[in-house]
C-alpha cells in the first residue's frame, strides 16, 4: 500500500506540472504563432516564451525522481 | 569582444566631396552618421538637377533588381571586373532586360495557369464526354456543366423540382459519376431561359464550371480533345520560354551584375554625400570607425589628396550617451557563436559581448545533456557534410561549425558516461568514468546544479563589472549576490557532509553578513531579486531532466531488438527509434540551452541595444553594401 502511494505521489509530481506546462504552451502557441505571421524576426523570443513554462514540467519531473528515490523506489 | 570605437570629423574642401567617398568606398571603414547643423554648417540641399538625378538612379537600382530577380542566379563579378557604366547606358539595359524578362514571366504564369486549369477540368470533361456522346445534340442550346460533391441526389432532387417549377419540361440534365467521386452533370436549356437558370443555380449554391475562355465554345466532346491537345502544346510552349530566358541570362547577366554593383555604388555614395554639412567651400562629414584602423584612413587619405583632408577625433565627452556602432571581434574558434549571440539584439557599446561564454558553455551544456559517443558522432558526420556544402561565411557553415563543437563535448561526455548509443556501450565493454546515467540521477542532477551554479555565478560577476563604472554600489550588491550563491552552495555542501561539518557553521554566519550588505546595495527588492537567482540556478536541472530522458529512451531503443520474434524486425525497430530520439536529442538541448543562456545567464549582464555598424563599402550580391 505504502508504495502504491509512493508511485502515486511521483506521477503527480511530474503529470500536474506537465499538465500546467501543456495548458500555458496552448495558450503561448496560438499568440505566438500570430506574431510570427507579422513578425518573423521574433523567433528567438517566441522560442524563449514557448520554453519558459518546461521549466515547470522539468522541476515536477526532478520532484517525481526525488520522491521515487528517496523512497527506496 | 566588442572593438573600441573612435568618433572621427573628416574635413576637406566641398569639391574634393565626391572623390574622399570614393576613396573612403574602398576602405570601407567608416559609419557616417547623420551631421549636426550649426549657424555655418549646413545640409547640402539637392538642385531639382540632382534630384531628377537621384530618382534616375533609383530607377535604374529597382530595373535591375527586378531583371536580376527575374533572371535567378547572375555571374558573381571580381570588384576590378566592376567598371560604372555610364548611367543612360545602364539605364537602357537595366530598363529593356526588366520589360522582356517581366512579358516572358507573365507568359510563363499565364500558361502555367492555363495548364493547372486544364488538368483540374480533364477529369470532369471526361466524364461529361460520356454524357454526351449518349447522343445528345447541343446545337442551339446553353449548357451548363455543374459538379456535386459526393453523388449529390438530395441537391439534384431539389434541383430538378426548381427546374421543373420554374421551367417546365424546359430542360434536359444528364448526370454521370466522376473518377474522383464526384457528380458531373449536364444541365441544357434554351438559351432564353439561360438567365433563369443562371438565378436558380445561384439560389441552390451550386457554381457551374467557369471554363477557360479558349474552351468556352462548342461540346464538351470537342472540348476534351482541344484540352488533351493543349496539354500537349503546354510543355513545349514553357521550355521555349525557359530558352528564352536562358538567351537572356548569357547575353545579358554579366551586363546586369555590372549595372547592379555600380548602380548600388553610386546611390550609396550620393546617400552619404547628403550627410555631409557643408559651408560654400569645405565640407564636414562624421562617422564611426574602429580606433584599431583609425590610422590606415588617415593614412589612406593622406597618400591620396595631401594635407587638403583633415581627419579629426571627436573627444569622448562630445559624444558620450549618443549610440555608438557596435563590432563583435572575436577569435576564430568563437566566432560561429557570434550567430547564438546575434539572435538577440546586440549588446549595447561599453557593455560585455557574452560570445565568448557561449563559445564555451553552449556546446558544454549540449555535451552534458546528449553526452553519448554514437550520438555525437553522428552529429559530427552531419555538422562535416554541412561544413563542406556551406560557402564561408554563411549562416549555415556558423551552425556546422556549432554542430561539430556541441559533437566534440558529445563524444567527450560520451566516454565519461560510458555512453554508446545508451546502455550498448556497456555491453560491449565500455565502462562509465564519473557516473552512469541510468542509475546515478542525484549525482547527475548535482552536475547539472553544479555548472548552473558556475554559469550564474560568472553572469553575477560580468554583470558587477559592467556596473561598476556607473553605479558602484549596484556592482557591490551584484558581487555580493554571486558571493552569497557561492556560501550557501558550500554551507549544502557541509550539511550534507560532501564537505567537513565544522564549515556549516562559519559559512552559515557569512551568508547572514552578508544578506545585510546586499540589501543596503540593491535596495529593499534584493532578497526577492535573490531568491530568482536561486530559482535561475535550479533552473539548470533541465539539462539533466532532459538528458536523463534521452538516456532512458536509448536504452528502450536497445531492448527493442530483443522484444520482437524476429532479430532483423526488432533491429530496424530500435535502429528507427535511435533515429527519432536522435533528432529529439539533439532538438531540445539546443532550445533548452538557449534558453538557459538567454534568459538565466543574459539576463545578469546582458544590456541589448547595440547599433548595428554599417560601414560605407562596396556593394555586394550576398551582404548588401561590402
Amino acid at each position: 500500500m505504502e508504495g502504491l502511494w509512493l508511485y502515486l505521489s511521483a506521477a503527480l509530481a511530474v503529470g500536474i506540472p506537465a499538465l500546467a506546462t501543456g495548458w500555458a504552451q496552448s495558450r503561448i502557441g496560438p499568440a505566438a504563432a500570430a506574431a510570427l505571421a507579422e513578425k518573423p524576426e521574433l523567433t528567438v523570443t517566441v522560442v524563449l516564451l514557448i520554453a519558459i513554462p518546461e521549466t515547470v514540467a522539468i522541476l515536477g519531473f526532478v520532484v517525481s525522481v526525488l520522491i521515487l528515490l528517496q523512497g527506496g523506489g | 569582444m566588442i572593438l573600441d570605437m573612435s568618433r572621427i570629423r573628416v574635413l576637406g574642401p566641398r569639391e574634393d566631396l565626391q572623390s574622399v567617398l570614393g576613396r573612403v568606398q574602398d576602405l570601407g571603414l567608416v559609419h557616417f552618421i547623420e551631421p549636426t547643423e550649426t549657424e555655418s554648417l549646413c545640409l547640402p540641399y539637392f538642385t531639382p538637377q540632382q534630384e531628377q538625378h537621384l530618382r534616375n538612379v533609383r530607377r535604374v537600382v529597382e530595373d535591375v533588381d527586378t531583371a536580376i530577380n527575374l533572371l535567378g542566379e547572375t555571374p558573381t563579378l571580381s570588384r576590378r571586373a566592376i567598371e560604372a557604366l555610364a548611367l543612360p547606358r545602364a539605364a537602357l539595359i537595366a530598363g529593356r532586360t526588366r520589360r522582356k524578362l517581366e512579358a516572358l514571366e507573365e507568359r510563363r504564369r499565364q500558361l502555367e495557369e492555363e495548364r493547372a486549369l486544364t488538368l483540374k477540368f480533364q477529369p470532369f470533361f471526361s466524364t461529361f464526354e460520356k454524357i454526351t456522346t449518349s447522343g445528345l445534340d447541343l446545337d442551339g442550346i446553353r449548357v451548363f456543366y455543374l459538379v456535386l460533391r459526393g453523388n449529390g441526389e438530395q441537391e439534384l432532387s431539389r434541383m430538378r423540382v426548381a427546374l421543373r417549377s420554374s421551367l417546365g419540361d424546359g430542360f434536359e440534365l444528364f448526370t454521370q459519376p466522376s473518377a474522383s467521386g464526384e457528380s458531373a452533370m449536364i444541365l441544357a436549356v434554351s438559351a432564353a431561359d439561360a438567365p433563369k437558370t443562371e438565378a436558380l443555380l445561384s439560389e441552390a449554391g451550386v457554381q457551374p464550371l467557369s471554363l477557360p475562355d479558349q474552351f468556352k465554345e462548342g461540346g464538351a466532346a470537342s472540348t476534351i480533345q482541344r484540352m488533351q491537345a493543349r496539354l500537349g502544346e503546354l510543355p513545349r510552349d514553357l521550355a521555349e520560354i525557359e530558352v528564352e530566358r536562358r538567351h537572356i541570362a548569357t547575353a545579358r547577366g554579366r551586363d546586369l551584375a555590372r549595372i547592379q554593383a555600380s548602380v548600388q555604388d553610386h546611390l550609396a555614395t550620393i546617400m552619404t554625400m547628403g550627410k555631409a554639412v557643408v559651408t560654400p567651400r569645405a565640407f564636414v562629414l562624421e562617422g564611426w570607425i574602429p580606433s584599431a584602423v583609425r590610422a590606415d584612413l588617415e593614412r589612406c587619405l593622406q597618400q591620396s589628396f595631401g594635407d587638403k583632408i583633415e581627419v579629426e577625433e571627436v573627444s569622448s565627452e562630445g559624444w558620450e550617451g549618443e549610440p555608438t556602432p557596435v563590432v563583435l571581434k572575436n577569435p576564430r574558434l568563437f566566432r560561429p557563436f557570434e550567430a547564438i549571440t546575434r539572435m538577440m539584439p546586440l549588446p549595447r557599446y561599453g557593455t560585455v559581448d557574452p560570445t565568448p561564454f557561449v563559445a564555451v558553455f553552449f556546446p558544454m551544456f549540449f555535451g552534458v545533456t546528449l553526452g553519448d559517443i554514437g550520438y555525437g558522432a553522428l552529429l559530427a558526420a552531419i555538422a562535416l557534410v554541412i561544413r563542406f556544402r556551406s560557402k564561408p561565411n554563411s549562416k549555415l557553415r556558423s551552425v556546422s561549425e556549432i554542430g561539430l563543437a556541441c559533437a566534440l563535448f558529445t563524444i567527450v561526455f560520451g566516454f565519461l558516461y560510458g555512453e554508446l548509443f545508451g546502455d550498448l556501450g556497456h555491453r560491449l565493454g565500455l565502462h562509465p568514468i564519473i557516473f552512469s546515467r541510468e542509475e546515478a540521477v542525484l549525482p547527475f542532477l548535482g552536475l547539472a546544479l553544479a555548472l548552473g551554479l558556475v554559469h550564474i555565478v560568472i553572469g553575477l560577476c560580468l554583470g558587477a563589472v559592467k556596473t561598476f563604472r556607473g553605479d558602484r554600489r549596484r556592482a557591490i550588491g551584484r558581487a555580493m549576490g554571486a558571493v552569497m550563491i557561492v556560501l550557501i552552495a558550500l554551507a549544502l555542501l557541509a550539511a550534507f557532509e560532501m564537505l567537513p561539518s565544522r564549515f556549516f557553521t562559519p559559512l552559515v554566519i557569512a551568508v547572514l553578513v552578508a544578506f545585510p550588505i546586499l540589501v543596503v546595495a540593491e535596495g529593499v527588492l534584493a532578497p526577492i531579486e535573490f531568491v530568482s537567482t536561486i530559482s535561475n540556478v535550479l533552473s539548470y536541472a533541465r539539462i539533466m531532466a532532459v538528458g536523463t530522458a534521452s538516456v532512458m529512451m536509448a536504452v528502450v531503443a536497445n531492448r527493442m531488438a530483443g522484444a520482437f520474434g524476429s532479430v532483423v524486425v526488432g533491429v530496424l525497430f530500435a535502429l528507427l527509434f535511435h533515429l527519432i530520439n536522435f533528432v529529439i536529442g539533439v532538438f531540445s538541448p539546443t532550445i533548452h540551452i538557449l534558453r538557459l543562456h538567454y534568459v538565466e545567464f543574459f539576463g545578469k549582464f546582458f544590456s541589448p541595444g547595440g547599433v548595428e555598424y554599417e560601414p560605407f563599402r562596396h556593394w555586394s550580391p550576398r551582404e548588401g553594401a561590402v
